[in-house]
């Protein structure tokens, strides 16, 4: 019998791909959003009120990813922008080679920001890199202010996190000041972003889109200066 | 269950692993998880003990070594147990960025024949 030193790492075939994806998506000077969440949290949603105060001033695109159906890509192709639907067929997560399919069946010139709606799923897509530039988690207050603590891995990688149905807040028993004590000992470097998606009575979306136009802008600026 | 994606990458990496080297049949997997990496030993397990089957893993065992997670403390350079929930230095009480271990997933060894 004989022993091998192997070391090799284990997600090293996604994260090849993830690179790959990464440099296409640097080239096109595309800043990319891997948005996580638990399933009801609101990315949809979010999203819907993002591409219709930003769609005119940048071009966005978007990659759905649920287990099954078109529901969520039906919704974002009725605000008019290119949308891809990934259905995992029953994986928890989305990985680098299922963004690779969809960058494919997008045309990559005419996109500014690529945000990649991953399946709701409060743990495993936080393991897998798809390349982006930044990862926002998405926390609704009807979820408890708990959920940090309990799944932390999304949390402590996230370059943003949006607390959102804050219009539903005084009818949890949501703690605000635990929420950022917890997020402040997990991710103190986190922006954070409140949120709600009340029909004609949004709150906070205008500070979140402002904050994101900004990071279209430098990340445009960055490639501009690389090339 | 991400586990069993990473099961199945660690079948793949470790067959390609046992051909390079001759080995006809593996006997034991060693695997190196951190503390922070997210993912559950008893779902690595369970994972292994479905996915081997028909590969040329079936008989192995597999061996999990945790590895502590450790923070580097950039302010007073202080190396200090860290955890998710609290990453702030003992010492100096800054915001610690810098995890030196505890996000490892690899294949350390594996033993075949």
């Amino acid at each position: 019998m004989s022993e091998i030193k192997v070391v090799a790492n284990i997600l090293h075939t996604n994260e090849e791909i993830t690179s790959q994806n990464k440099r296409l998506l640097n080239e096109k000077g595309i800043y990319v959003i891997n948005m996580m969440s638990s399933p009801g949290s609101g990315k949809t949603s979010l999203l819907e009120k993002i591409i219709s105060k930003l769609k005119d001033r940048i071009r966005i695109a978007v990659i759905e990813g649920d287990l099954y159906t078109t529901k969520d890509a039906e919704r974002i192709e009725a605000q008019g922008v290119p949308v891809v639907q990934i259905n995992t067929g029953g994986a928890c997560h989305l990985d680098g080679k299922m963004i690779k399919g969809a960058l494919d069946s997008l045309n990559l010139d005419n996109v500014d920001l690529l945000v990649i709606e991953n399946v709701g799923n409060l743990v495993c897509p936080a393991a897998f890199e798809l390349g982006e530039d930044i990862k926002i988690t998405v926390l609704s207050t009807t979820e408890g202010n708990d959920k940090p603590l309990k799944y932390p891995r999304m949390f402590e990688n996230s370059g943003a996190i949006i607390l959102n149905k804050m219009d539903l807040l005084e009818l949890t028993n949501f703690d605000k000041a635990e929420f950022y004590k917890d997020i402040n000992s997990l991710n103190a470097l986190a922006t954070i972003f409140e949120t709600s998606c009340v029909k004609d009575q949004d709150q906070g979306i205008d500070e979140l889109c402002s904050w994101l136009s900004q990071q279209v802008n430098i990340n445009s600026q960055f490639n501009k200066a690389c090339i | 269950m991400h586990e069993v994606s990473i099961i199945q990458s660690v079948i793949e990496i470790v067959t390609k692993q046992a051909l390079d080297n001759k080995l006809t049949k593996i006997n034991n997997v060693t695997l190196r998880i951190g503390e922070l990496s997210g993912v559950m030993p008893e779902s690595l397990e369970f994972a292994f003990d479905s996915c081997i089957k028909g590969t040329m893993l079936e008989e192995s065992t597999l061996n999990i070594e945790i590895v502590s997670a450790l923070g580097e403390c950039k302010e007073c350079n202080l190396e200090f147990p860290i955890e998710h929930f609290n990453k702030l230095c003992p010492s100096c009480n800054k915001f610690c960025t810098n995890i030196s271990c505890g996000y490892e997933l690899y294949i350390n060894t594996i033993e075949g024949d």
